[in-house]
């Protein structure tokens, strides 16, 4: 046998001087264009740990959504009770009496949600392209940084300022003054404005609603104010400046139960994608097995009979 | 003209003032989770056509 192996061994050597595939092809050295065990073991290996990353973000989302929506029940009748006066006074708001706008813009820092952030950034761009926006000045507040970095490429002019830091913890009145503390403070002396947030359906759906708001001079200057008792201008601003902290809160509660159920359903989903993955690439790794232990038992036979035919 | 519009406060801050000190004044078994609710995370930067980054505004 050594003889032989010597032989094979030469014979090989003078193929390869020609630059031809070698016979005598070890195990691990297969043809091009297939992987390689190793490279499917190692890719199985890193798909495995994506389905386990994922599975945990699940979990997590779920256990802070669960908390959400309990603070959620809680916090609707801030937005529902500060809409119902705007509707109700049937605040004027024809061209002629809004001639700046402001768009607030409630997302997150935080991405892999789905379609919350970009749903949100579509809203804002179809906004500010109608026919109505063209001859207003409009200015936009971004809350949290995906909006920031969609809006900044194409609408930098227009950003009044932007929020960070907001969706990682629980989401408390103070940030919502802070952010009206902004808007109030700004010097953007604005005429009528939109909150667009996502509004919690079910934990499988959301809608992009916009919640309109008004300066004190516009109410003032509403068809029905007088339903109203012993209202000054004073009050009035008062109770404007309040809304709008009511309505960023409500906002920001609202589109955080959004987004971890909307996470929640993605993580679930990738999980999912990763284990069929897991599931097609273990029976490529299996049959890329028995391929190369079959052409191994070939060799050996070929080399075998070829002896024997020698002989 | 209110005195505190008149000392350069907005209703907003007027108000948070008030509930900071109703907070302090709560009994000892309610005041942990009331103090909890005062906790701010948001940052507020301003922007003037490029980025002007700007500390956290005042509450």
């Amino acid at each position: 046998t050594k003889k032989t192996n010597s032989q094979f061994n030469s014979l090989d050597r003078s193929l390869k001087m020609f630059g031809a595939v070698s016979l005598m092809t070890p195990v691990y050295t297969q043809a091009r264009g297939y992987a390689t065990l190793k490279d499917i073991s190692m890719r199985l290996k890193s798909v495995k740990n994506i389905q386990k990353i994922t599975k945990s973000m699940k979990m997590v989302s779920a256990a802070k959504y669960a908390k959400a929506e309990k603070d959620l029940k809680a916090t609707r009748p801030y937005g529902e009770a500060t809409s119902v006066f705007s509707e109700q006074a049937e605040v004027p708001t024809e061209p002629e009496n809004v001639k700046k706008h402001l768009v607030v813009a409630v997302t997150s820092d935080r991405g892999l949600c789905g379609a919350i952030h970009t749903s949100i950034v579509k809203a804002v761009k179809a906004l500010l392209a109608e026919e109505k926006y063209q001859n207003l000045d409009t200015k936009i507040v971004c809350i949290g940084d995906k909006s920031k970095t969609m809006l900044q490429r194409v609408f930098a002019s227009n950003i009044l300022f932007s929020v960070n830091d907001v969706g990682k913890k629980n989401v408390s009145f103070m940030d919502a003054s802070l952010i009206a503390n902004g808007i109030l403070n700004s010097g953007y002396e604005f005429d009528s404005g939109e909150i667009l947030y996502n509004r919690f359906k079910t934990a499988i759906s959301y809608t992009t609603t916009n919640q309109p708001f008004y300066s004190s001079n516009l109410i003032s200057s509403a068809k029905n104010i007088g339903v109203y008792d012993s209202l000054d201008a004073e009050t009035i601003k008062c109770y404007q400046e309040y809304q709008l902290a009511s309505m960023v809160f409500y906002a920001l509660k609202e589109n955080s139960t959004s987004e971890l159920s909307s996470r929640m359903s993605a993580m679930d989903n990738a999980s999912k994608n990763a284990g069929e993955m897991i599931d097609k690439l273990t029976l490529y790794y299996n049959r890329t097995r028995q391929a190369v232990i079959t052409r191994e038992l070939i060799e050996i036979i070929s080399g075998a009979s070829a002896l024997d035919a020698k002989e | 003209m209110l005195y505190w519009r008149q000392a350069g406060l907005n209703y907003v801050q007027f108000s948070n003032i008030a509930s900071r000190i109703v907070r302090r004044c709560v009994q000892e078994n309610a005041k942990k989770d009331a103090i909890k609710r005062e906790e701010a995370h948001a940052r507020i930067n301003k922007w003037q056509d490029g980025k002007m980054v700007q500390t956290k505004a005042s509450n």
